[in-house]
């Protein structure tokens, strides 16, 4: 009887302590984070900050608008550009060989155009702020600038200037049950938490050289924007990893609407295959 | 009082309060929001017979393509016939409804549904841990798919799909083909990303991407679809199609836009930017009869 006594209150005992390790560990961890949030007060640079690693070598694959970027399309070909009507005339009047002639083949691997031209690309960091791509295609580079803010007094170019941030995540206000503010035992509102975290990086182009949006001379104007996102992952059913890119282009001038563009790109293990090409005006890459 | 190995041992009761444990940080975290009108920015390429351009496509799934006869979608049972739904996404006018699905006695979320304008496909995503049927269970134009979240994107496997196709152009895809879709939103844009293997008739995976813009006031109408029993502009019971070798109008494609024969029936290799090489050296036929080639002239 002695002995089941003992051993009641010996679990009772160890269900207790257990029970107050609960209660305590939130706040054990919130000031543990309020440690570590005063220790990080130093902010991370972005490129220690990157959610994902789009660094690397990678190959496009060409599985859309195929016809449109393996071969060079026909003249006026603008099947599924949103192209106005001076939009159109301009088309009209696309003569590669002049482009070549007056020192202008890149128009066509310019920032709104050069992720849709097969090729391969380069990614790595700059620098701690800066994050580079070079295309073996045209032997272009672009440079994603986190923070800082285009020169307006430079002259444009063609892969103009790019913006770049971390983005997806949402921060909101607590809320009880009841959709009232929470306070704690002082009264205090208590901190907002982050609803999600930032997984994918938003690009934003603008001084850019006007060009073309497909090799067929669409063009596009010195007022269009570029609005990119690159996101990576690994699809488990064949291991690949995988680069998407989403390309919204804006252009009031040429275009009735914006143009939306995907390209896809394989991860590889090294430069293998690196095929460096000059712009040429009348060519797929 | 000593405590024993067997007093800490591993009990149900343990793994109890762990869960309590793990409780704080789960609760912390929450998804994006994908549900809502959407409205397709999505273009439909392969529409032409004979393009199979920048699909991997094997030599069984070229021959079962070439066998594809343009009346086949005017057979009264294929009038009312939706699109699967790794195409329809894709093609034709595919406004876009996601709402959450919830059980109907608990109120609890077990996933998302999709609504597809044309024809009025739905899909329903399970993330509430269910397993897939049995490999003998009903397959569906839809499917059955299960997902998960990783970070912001929903990330789902279909499979129990019907056999149909990767183009309205009659490129096939095989009952056995597992599809992994991604759906991520970038702000008001909405992405899609589908992976389709097929071991029937794709020799690499085949990855397609769709966006859509967040449009609150959209209002998807609805798609009545009436099954004409006598048929259309075709004989009820007639099935048209070509037999290998005799399809007299799969070089068309090819010849319109210029390109090589072998380009335009894809192909794994035709995806990569070395082919563009391997293209110059490739015979092309004359263009001067054909409408598109007049045209840019």
């Amino acid at each position: 009887m002695g002995r089941n006594r003992r051993s009641i209150l010996l679990r009772a005992g160890r269900t207790f302590l257990c029970a107050a390790v609960l209660l305590l560990l939130p706040g054990a961890r919130l000031a543990a984070q309020g440690q570590r949030n005063a220790q990080q007060a130093v902010p991370k640079t972005p490129r220690a900050a990157s959610p994902k690693d789009l660094t690397g070598y990678w190959v496009s694959i060409v599985t859309e608008l195929w016809r449109y970027r393996m071969v060079v399309p026909d003249k006026n070909d603008f099947q599924y550009v949103p192209l106005n009507s001076e939009g159109r005339k301009v088309a009209s009047t696309w003569d590669p060989a002049k482009d070549q002639a007056d020192g202008v083949a890149c128009k066509a691997y310019a920032a709104p155009a050069i992720m849709q031209v097969p090729g391969r690309l380069h990614i790595y960091w700059q620098d701690d702020s800066t994050l580079r791509i070079d295309t073996d295609s045209g032997n272009q580079s672009r440079l994603f600038h986190f923070g800082g803010s285009s020169p307006q007094s430079e002259a444009p170019t063609w892969q103009g200037y790019s913006a770049a941030s971390w983005e997806g995540d949402e921060v909101v206000d607590t809320r009880d049950g009841q959709g009232g503010p929470v306070l704690d035992s002082t009264g205090k509102l208590v901190p907002r938490r982050v609803l999600k975290q930032a997984d994918y990086l938003k690009v934003a182009t603008s001084h850019m050289r006007p060009g073309y949006l497909q090799r067929n001379g669409i063009p596009y104007s010195a007022n269009a924007t570029l609005e990119e996102f690159y996101d990576t992952f690994t699809d488990s059913y064949s291991g690949n990893t995988w680069l998407t890119v989403t390309t919204v282009v804006h252009d009031p001038q040429f275009l009735v609407e914006p143009l939306f563009a995907h390209a896809h790109f394989k991860k590889i293990p090294d430069a293998s295959g690196w095929d460096p090409t000059p712009c040429r005006a009348d060519q797929p890459r | 009082m000593r405590l024993t190995n067997a007093t800490w041992k591993v009990t149900p009761r343990w793994l109890f309060l762990l869960f309590f444990l793990m409780l704080p940080g789960r609760l912390a975290w929450a998804q994006a929001d994908i549900t809502g009108e959407w409205s397709p920015r999505v273009y439909n390429d392969g529409m032409d017979v004979g393009d199979y351009t920048g699909i991997p496509i094997n030599e069984a799934g070229r021959l079962r393509a070439e066998s594809w006869h343009p009346d086949l979608p005017d057979l009264p049972e294929n009038l009312c016939r939706p699109h699967p739904i790794d195409i329809g996404l894709r093609v034709s006018v595919s406004q876009l409804y996601i709402s959450r699905e919830l059980d109907s006695e608990t109120r609890q979320q077990i996933g998302y549904r999709l609504h597809v304008a044309w024809q009025e496909p739905e899909q329903v995503i399970y993330t509430d841990g269910r397993p897939h049927p049995s490999a003998n269970a009903a397959h569906k134009w839809s499917g059955f798919s299960t997902g998960h979240w990783e970070g912001n994107t929903l990330v789902y496997t279909t499979d129990h799909l019907k056999e149909a196709y990767l183009t309205r152009t009659g490129v096939p895809r095989s009952a056995n083909a597992t599809v992994t879709t991604r759906i991520k939103r970038y702000g008001n844009y909405l992405n899609v990303t589908f992976i389709i293997n097929d071991p029937a008739y794709l020799t690499e995976p085949y990855i397609r991407e769709y966006s859509w813009v967040y449009t609150p006031d959209q209002v998807i109408a609805p798609f009545p679809c009436e099954i004409i029993p006598e048929g259309t502009i075709l004989a009820a019971g007639r099935v048209p199609s070509y037999l290998p070798g005799k399809n007299d109008i799969l070089t068309d494609f090819a010849t319109e836009y210029g390109l090589p024969l072998d380009a335009a029936l894809g192909g794994a290799e035709t995806t990569y930017p070395e082919y563009i090489k391997k293209m110059k050296t490739m015979k092309i036929a004359p263009r001067t009869t054909t409408e598109h080639y007049k045209r840019s002239q």
